[in-house]
C-alpha cells in the first residue's frame, strides 16, 4: 500500500485531469505556502491554464472600451492559477477556506484592489471533477 | 368612483417617486432628520411612513417589503401598499446606526392616549379632522382630473343633470363618507358651502406623535428587535457596503443581493450565511453556484468571523474600505464573505 493520505490521492487526480484533459503546463503540486513556508491545511496545485480563464467584469468592460473590435478582445495571455482539490461528499467551514486564502500569496495579476481567488476542483467518486471559482471577498459576477 | 381610488393613488404615486431617485432629493434628504420610528406590533416590524419608507431606500438601503392589501381585498399579494415590513436584520441595522427606534405600539398606544391631557386631546381631533380635509381634498382632485373634458352643450346638460338628479354616482360617493347632514337644496350654488371633511380612522399614532415629541430628545419608550436570525452578521456586512438585500428565498439562500436599488438593478448575488465553525456540504457550494450561474448570479457564502487567535490581518485591506456616501454602521460585526461562480471549463 501507498503511504499516500487521503488528500494526496485527491490533489493527484486533480492534477491528472488538468494535465491531461484541460492542457495545463507548469503544473505542481504545494504542500508548503508560499508565502511564510508553513504547512498548508491541504496541497495547492499551482499551473497555467491554456488560455485566459478568468477575466474581472471591470476589466472585461475595459478592453471592450478600448477595442471595439469583437474579435480577440479577451486577452489569450494565461495567468498562473491556484486549484484547490475537494470531494464532493466533504464538509467545509467559512474558517478553512479563509485559512486557504490567508496562506495564498497575494493577487498579483490583476489590477490593484483585486481580491485573491482560488480554483474549487471539485472530485466526485466517479471521477468527474468540475471547477468553480472562489474569490476571497465580494466580486461581481461575469457576464457569461 | 371606487371609494378607495385616493388612497391608493397617493401610495401609487410615492412608490413612483421611490422609484426614481432625482439627484436634488437625495441631498436634500440627507440633511439631519429625525430618526425613523418602527413600529413593534405583534413582534413584527412595521413602517407606516411614506415618508420614512422612502428615506431608508435612498440613505440607508434599505427598501423591504410592502405587505399592505386594501382592507376590501385581503387576498391581495400582488401591487401591495403600506405598511412595509423591515426584516430583523434590517430593523436591527436602523438600531444600530441611530437612524432609527424600536416602538411597541401595543404598548405605546393606550398610554400615550391616556396621558393626554384637553389641551392635547383638543389638538389631536383637529388634527384627525385637518387629515379628513386633506384626504377630501385630494379626492375631489382626483374626481376633477378624472372628469372628462366636457364642451359647450353638454356641459350646460350635465349642470342642469347634476341640479335636479340628486342619486348621480359622485353625490352619492360623496354621502358615503359624510356625517349624515341635510341634503344640499337644488337652488344654492354647490361651490358656495364647503363639503364636509372625511371622517377618518387614523391609521397610525403618528398623529400622536408629533405635537408633543421634540425631534431631538431620544426616545424613552425603545423597545428591542425581536427574532434576530444567525445570518444578521453577513446582512450587516452587505449593509455596510452599500448593498441592497432582499428576501432570498425565490434562490434558495438568505438574501439577494443587489448592487443598488432593485428597481433599477438585477441581483448580483445570493447570499447565504453560515457560522463561521459551521460546516457547509461542498455538494451544496456545487448546487449554489450551479443556481447561480444559470441566474446571473455569483453565489455568496458568509458569516461573522470568530478568531480565537490575533493573526494576520493582511488580505482585510480591500474588505475593510467603504463606500463613500454611506453612513457607516459602527456596531456591525466583522464578516468575511466567498464568492462561487462557475469557471466555464
Amino acid at each position: 500500500m501507498s503511504e499516500k493520505s487521503y488528500v494526496e490521492h485527491l490533489a493527484g487526480s486533480v492534477f491528472d485531469n488538468l494535465r491531461y484533459q484541460h492542457d495545463w503546463t507548469e503544473l505542481q503540486i504545494l504542500t508548503h505556502s508560499p508565502v511564510d513556508n508553513s504547512p498548508l491545511p491541504r496541497p495547492l496545485i499551482s499551473g497555467l491554464p491554456p488560455r485566459r480563464l478568468y477575466l474581472h467584469p471591470d476589466d472585461q468592460i475595459e478592453i471592450l472600451k478600448s477595442n471595439p473590435n469583437p474579435e480577440g478582445r479577451i486577452p489569450e495571455t494565461p495567468v498562473v492559477e491556484w486549484v484547490l482539490p475537494v470531494h464532493l461528499a466533504e464538509k467545509w467551514t467559512l474558517k478553512a477556506f479563509a485559512s486557504i486564502f490567508d496562506s495564498m500569496p497575494p493577487e498579483t495579476s490583476a489590477g490593484p484592489g483585486r481580491v485573491k481567488r482560488v480554483l474549487l476542483a471539485t472530485v466526485h467518486n466517479d471521477s468527474t471533477v468540475v471547477y468553480y471559482f472562489m474569490h476571497d471577498g465580494i466580486v461581481k459576477p461575469r457576464q457569461n | 368612483m371606487h371609494p378607495e381610488t385616493p388612497r391608493l393613488n397617493r401610495y401609487v404615486n410615492a412608490l413612483v417617486r421611490c422609484g426614481f431617485l432625482l439627484p436634488e432629493e437625495m441631498a436634500s434628504s440627507t440633511i439631519s432628520r429625525s430618526p425613523v420610528r418602527i413600529s413593534k406590533v405583534a413582534g413584527r416590524c412595521l413602517l407606516f411612513d411614506i415618508e420614512d419608507v422612502m428615506y431608508l431606500r435612498k440613505n440607508h438601503n434599505i427598501c423591504s417589503v410592502f405587505v399592505g392589501t386594501i382592507p376590501q381585498n385581503p387576498q391581495q399579494n400582488i401591487f401591495m401598499g403600506l405598511p412595509i415590513e423591515l426584516m430583523p436584520e434590517e430593523a436591527q441595522v436602523l438600531v444600530d446606526k441611530k437612524v432609527g427606534y424600536v416602538v411597541d405600539d401595543a404598548a405605546f398606544h393606550p398610554a400615550r392616549l391616556a396621558a393626554l391631557d384637553d389641551d392635547a386631546r383638543k389638538r389631536y381631533l383637529q388634527a384627525v379632522k385637518a387629515e379628513g380635509r386633506k384626504a377630501q381634498i385630494a379626492a375631489a382632485e382626483s374626481k376633477q382630473n378624472a372628469k372628462p373634458k366636457v364642451i359647450g352643450t353638454k356641459k350646460e346638460k350635465a349642470k342642469i343633470k347634476t341640479s335636479e338628479n340628486e342619486t348621480n354616482p359622485e353625490a352619492h360617493d360623496e354621502s358615503l363618507f359624510s356625517p349624515p347632514s341635510p341634503p344640499p337644496s337644488s337652488g344654492v350654488p354647490q361651490a358656495e358651502e364647503p363639503p364636509p371633511a372625511f371622517a377618518i380612522t387614523p391609521t397610525t399614532s403618528s398623529l400622536l406623535i408629533h405635537p408633543s415629541a421634540p425631534p431631538d430628545s431620544p426616545p424613552s419608550d425603545v423597545s428591542v428587535v425581536d427574532h434576530l436570525p444567525p445570518s444578521y452578521p453577513l446582512y450587516a456586512h452587505l449593509q455596510d457596503r452599500g448593498y441592497y438585500m432582499m428576501p432570498g428565498l425565490r434562490f434558495g439562500c438568505d438574501y439577494n443581493v443587489y448592487p443598488g436599488d432593485p428597481l433599477r438593478f438585477h441581483s448580483h448575488f445570493q447570499a447565504a450565511s453560515y457560522g463561521w465553525e459551521e460546516e457547509m456540504a461542498v455538494l451544496d457550494l456545487v448546487a449554489g453556484g450551479r443556481l447561480g450561474t444559470n441566474v446571473k448570479k455569483g453565489y455568496l457564502i458568509g458569516g461573522a468571523v470568530v478568531r480565537a487567535d490575533d493573526d494576520g490581518d493582511d488580505g482585510d485591506a480591500n474588505r475593510d474600505k467603504k463606500i463613500e456616501g454611506i453612513d457607516k454602521n459602527p456596531n456591525a460585526p466583522r464578516a468575511r464573505a466567498f464568492c462561487i461562480e462557475w469557471a466555464a471549463m
